[in-house]
């Protein structure tokens, strides 16, 4: 589209001319109706039935081609033929304004910014405020126009902002206890959630799914309108919906019918590498099932290690390790069971810090006569553990043992193993990385899940790649750099000597469990230290 | 004649007491007039102002003053940080001077001073009595001193009050002072992650947030004991606490009864966030933004980009401007900023290398996504320590001086101080 199919109102002949061009095309025709119907609407004096909806189409012509300072003009004149329109035009020209200052900061156009960006913030706020002293609560553009201040102030951080929000929540109030119509409060309740202000947005979307409830009465439309959110990613309003629906239909349904519903959604929220997830909803939902079942026997094998695994990329370590428990004992048979076990033993001793515990898990599955990936590294877990508290015979014992089973395969393991022997053979001290990592996980006091350490994708295919990485919470410093170390250790893969840099990208060779151990240190001792485990398939 | 002398002891009672009221109103003028005097006598020549509606206001010579400041460290170029700028004979702060005033600065800010030099003193007397531009003195408090700085220590305090009083003591005639600034970013070492400094009591204390509350208590303390002792010496000038962000305040809190202001050195990017109104919740003082600012060189884009500063800059101040005494909506605890800072150093990136002090270095030395523009930068390092001046220098030399070359900021600031457009408030 070029300029001259913006209507400018300094241009007026132009548009007739234009209208009269036969080689309009279909689009630029259209765009001309619809400017003479708002002209026409201007002269009945109707525009403000038709005009917003309009100005719409307008607006997003005129901003797609950055042209704020020709759609001003063009709402200025129409206000001047018309001053029944001085609410929407108002509104219009504040928007228009925001808009503009936006995209002079994103185009770095600072010539127009640091001349007229005063002007503009001036009229912004003059024209929103008359839109709302002109219009009552009532109206949806009285709630637009507070939604625009709001944001206004909300993006120039300043002592307005608060004010701003609170008119904007008792004008969405007010409204809502009146009006019909929800897309006002959606779209406010859209933009509170995408500033992360989540407290009010969750409010306006408790009042959006209320009217939503009374309007739409089939739980069909319910689950849909729920889906739909989830879908677009707004997990917040989907599970408000989601939980107006299951209430409905436990009312509604009998167990039989409503159980396995419930099952559908919790596995649609568990965690996943890809994909829309919300570990702590489903893990409600689970609950409500056990609630509404009367046990925890209403889950099957396989969602009881989908339950168990959302609490462990949730890092709800205690009840993961409950829920793999459960699995174990009642589904011993269960593809997941070495897994479930050998996960046990890893967050009982390194995270739960009971390595006698955990020991025993080690020990459970090291028992197994089936060589599988699990047993060779609780062997090796024995080992490590054994050698950590100076029982190197014993470490010996488990090593020994280890390297005899791997004589043909697991070699990432029996590579570790073969680095500890060598200690061994020395004076028994683990490496640096390693012995830091066992030092503070099994004796000191950290809050593992301060760092956001994890694995992308956790559930990885042999020999793809897979990134590992660590988000750090450091304290304050200012301007001065904090000399930060990246000490990591365990099953690393390919990658098996990371730099001491807080990601890294590996493959593995070997599918089961690899646990990835981190210790973060500063020049005054060690941060934070964490471990996950990636599953490779 | 009956008349007149009935009349005559009236008109003389009524005439003699006119005069004992003339004389009585006029003693009455005297003493008002004395009594304003010495309590204006009594004021210090700077002091800070509560207001009925609990805002601050800094009153300099009887005068409301808005601190429209910068931080002042002019080091030639291939020269560091130890080079004393104030003995320089080619007095280049009578060229900066100049430049300040024309913008409307009205405050420089030394981080430190040198002991006892006369150099310093004329360069402050100089600005003050040319160009009416004020110094804020700070002093590090020995936290960059070899080994550490050892607070909990009492020899070691006692060396820094000495440091300190001395340096009071010697500057505190000048009449361009206004206040003390003691400490700068002191207070990030209590994490014990940068400059970690400790005690037999803290290392006996196994939690690593509670050790950070008995390094804030003893170094707070100490501080405040510092103020307690200038204000003996110096009644003249407020005492301002250096603090990097508001970290660890609310223990100043319990500790500084003696402390005016808080200086704070912020970098938060285009506004300062909820810091005026979070400073009121936890250490009600006045608040001097005494460090913040933006760099000019896009470390993304890799080319100077004098419009990111000054895009940055007027947005600060106009927050600063929100947040004066008698702005019906701010929190009114502001007293203005000085920015950082004034020219360029070339000194800082890499300071181990004395060549490349000559050279004007484009590495970014940390990363701060608030500055938004280029944090897509490798590693996210965005932060370019050799290009915060609002003026750059040259390597061309005028009368023995780095040429002077105002950047866009300058320019940007110089028109928002003359005419400081704040938001029109909203009509209901």
């Amino acid at each position: 589209m070029n300029k001259s199919q913006i209507p400018n109102p300094k241009s007026q002949t132009i548009h007739k001319s234009q209208f009269l061009n036969s080689k309009l095309s279909v689009c630029n025709l259209w765009f001309v109706i619809c400017n003479l119907f708002v002209i026409w609407c201007l002269v009945l004096g109707i525009f403000p039935l038709f005009a917003q909806d309009n100005l719409e189409t307008l607006k997003d012509k005129y901003f797609s081609e950055h042209k704020y300072a020709d759609f001003t003009d063009y709402l200025k004149q129409a206000r001047k033929k018309n001053p029944k329109v001085e609410a929407e035009t108002s509104y219009y020209i504040a928007l228009t304004r925001y808009n503009q200052l936006k995209y002079l900061e994103e185009s770095q156009n600072w010539d127009e910014y640091f001349s007229s960006g005063n002007d503009y913030r001036d009229e912004l706020v003059a024209q929103a405020s008359n839109t709302v002293n002109l219009t009552s609560p009532q109206d949806s553009l009285n709630l637009y126009a507070h939604c625009l201040l709001w944001q206004f102030h909300k993006d120039q951080q300043d002592v307005f902002a608060e004010d701003a929000l609170k008119a904007l929540m008792s004008s969405v109030e007010e409204y809502a206890g009146k009006k019909e119509d929800l897309r006002p409060i959606k779209y406010i309740a859209d933009k509170l959630y995408s500033y992360g202000n989540k407290s009010e947005s969750k409010k306006l979307y408790g009042i959006y799914a209320d009217k939503l409830l009374k309007t739409e009465t089939k739980e069909g439309e319910l689950k849909k309108a729920a889906e739909e959110t989830f879908a677009l990613g707004n997990i917040s309003l989907s599970t408000i919906i989601y939980d107006s629906y299951i209430n409905k239909i436990v009312k509604a349904y009998p167990k039989e019918k409503s159980l396995p519903i419930l099952l559908t959604i919790a596995k649609s929220f568990s965690y996943k590498d890809e994909g829309r997830s919300d570990a702590d909803y489903a893990e409600k939902i689970f609950k409500k099932i056990e609630e509404i079942a009367g046990a925890s026997s209403a889950l099957d094998e396989e969602a009881s290690y989908i339950r168990a695994y959302n609490l462990e990329k949730a890092k709800v370590y205690p009840g993961s390790r409950d829920k793999y428990t459960t699995l174990i004992n009642r589904f011993p048979d269960s593809t997941h069971y070495e897994e479930a076990l050998y996960k046990c033993g890893i967050i009982t001793a390194y995270i739960l810090k009971d390595i006698d515990r955990g020991s025993e898990f080690f020990a459970k599955l090291a028992k197994n006569p089936t060589i599988s990936s699990y047993v060779i590294s609780s062997i090796y877990q024995l080992g490590l553990l054994s050698q950590w508290r100076k029982d190197f015979p014993k470490a010996k014992e488990y090593y020994s043992r280890l390297m005899e089973l791997t004589a043909n395969g697991f070699g990432d393991t029996r590579k570790l193993t073969q680095e500890r022997l060598k200690e061994l053979e020395k004076d028994g001290e683990i490496e640096y990385n390693l012995k830091t990592f066992l030092g503070a996980s099994l004796k000191e006091n950290f809050d593992m899940s301060k760092i956001d350490l994890k694995a992308s994708p956790y559930k990885v295919l042999k020999d793809k790649d897979t990134k590992i990485s660590a988000n750090t919470p450091f304290p304050e410093s200012g301007c001065m750099n904090v000399e930060v170390t990246y000490l990591w250790s365990g099953h690393l893969g390919t990658s098996s000597t990371p730099a001491n840099q807080p990601e890294f990208t590996t493959s593995y060779q070997y599918t089961g469990t690899k646990e990835i151990n981190l210790v973060v240190m500063t020049p005054s001792g060690i941060l934070e230290e964490s471990i996950d485990m990636a599953d490779v398939e | 004649m009956i008349t007149n002398t009935l009349q005559d002891p009236i008109l003389h009672l009524h005439g003699y007491m006119k005069k004992i009221f003339f004389t009585f109103f006029l003693l009455l003028l005297a003493i008002v007039f004395i009594i304003g005097i010495t309590e204006a006598a009594k004021k210090p020549k700077v002091y800070i102002k509560k207001l009925k509606n609990n805002h601050y206001q800094l009153i300099v010579d009887g005068k409301s003053f808005i601190i429209k400041g910068v931080c002042y460290s002019p080091i030639p170029i291939g020269q560091d940080y130890s080079h004393n700028f104030a003995a320089d004979p080619n007095q280049p702060w009578l060229v900066d001077g100049k430049l300040m005033q024309a913008a409307g600065i009205n405050t420089i800010r030394f981080y430190k001073c040198e002991k006892n030099c006369s150099y310093t003193k004329k360069l402050i007397n100089d600005l003050y009595r040319l160009y009416g531009i004020r110094t804020i003195i700070g002093h590090w408090l020995g936290f960059w001193d070899y080994p550490g700085p050892f607070y909990a220590d009492k020899d070691f305090q006692e060396k820094i009050k000495k440091e300190v009083l001395d340096t009071v003591n010697f500057y505190k005639d000048e009449p361009g002072i206004l206040f003390w600034v003691l400490g700068n970013e002191n207070n990030y070492s209590f994490a014990g992650t940068v400059q970690p400094w400790s005690s037999q009591e803290i290392d006996k204390e196994p939690d690593a947030q509670k050790q950070g509350i008995m390094r804030a208590k003893i170094y707070y303390s100490f501080v405040n004991e510092l103020a307690k002792e200038i204000k003996k010496i110096d009644p003249n000038h407020p005492v301002a606490l250096g603090n990097g962000e508001l970290r660890w305040l609310d223990i100043a809190n319990e500790v500084c009864p003696d402390i005016d202001v808080v200086g704070c050195i912020i970098y938060r990017g285009k506004t300062f966030g909820n810091l005026f109104n979070s400073l009121k919740a936890t250490f009600n003082r006045p608040l001097v933004l005494i460090e913040f600012g933006a760099d000019a060189y896009d470390a993304y884009a890799k080319k100077e980009d004098q419009n990111m500063q000054a895009f940055f800059l007027e947005s600060q101040w106009r927050q600063i401007y929100e947040n004066l005494a008698n702005e019906r909506q701010g929190a009114g605890n502001c007293l203005g900023g000085t920015i950082f800072e004034w020219t360029d150093e070339w000194w800082k990136h890499n300071e181990c290398d004395q060549a490349s002090w000559s050279v004007h270095d484009t590495g970014a030395g940390w990363s701060n996504g608030s500055y938004y523009f280029d944090i897509k930068a490798p590693e996210n390092k965005n932060m370019n320590e050799e290009w915060f001046g609002i003026v750059a220098i040259s390597p061309e030399l005028e009368n023995g001086k780095n040429i002077r070359i105002p950047r866009k900021a300058y320019y940007v600031l110089r028109e928002f101080w003359k005419n400081p457009i704040l938001k029109k408030k909203e009509k209901k």
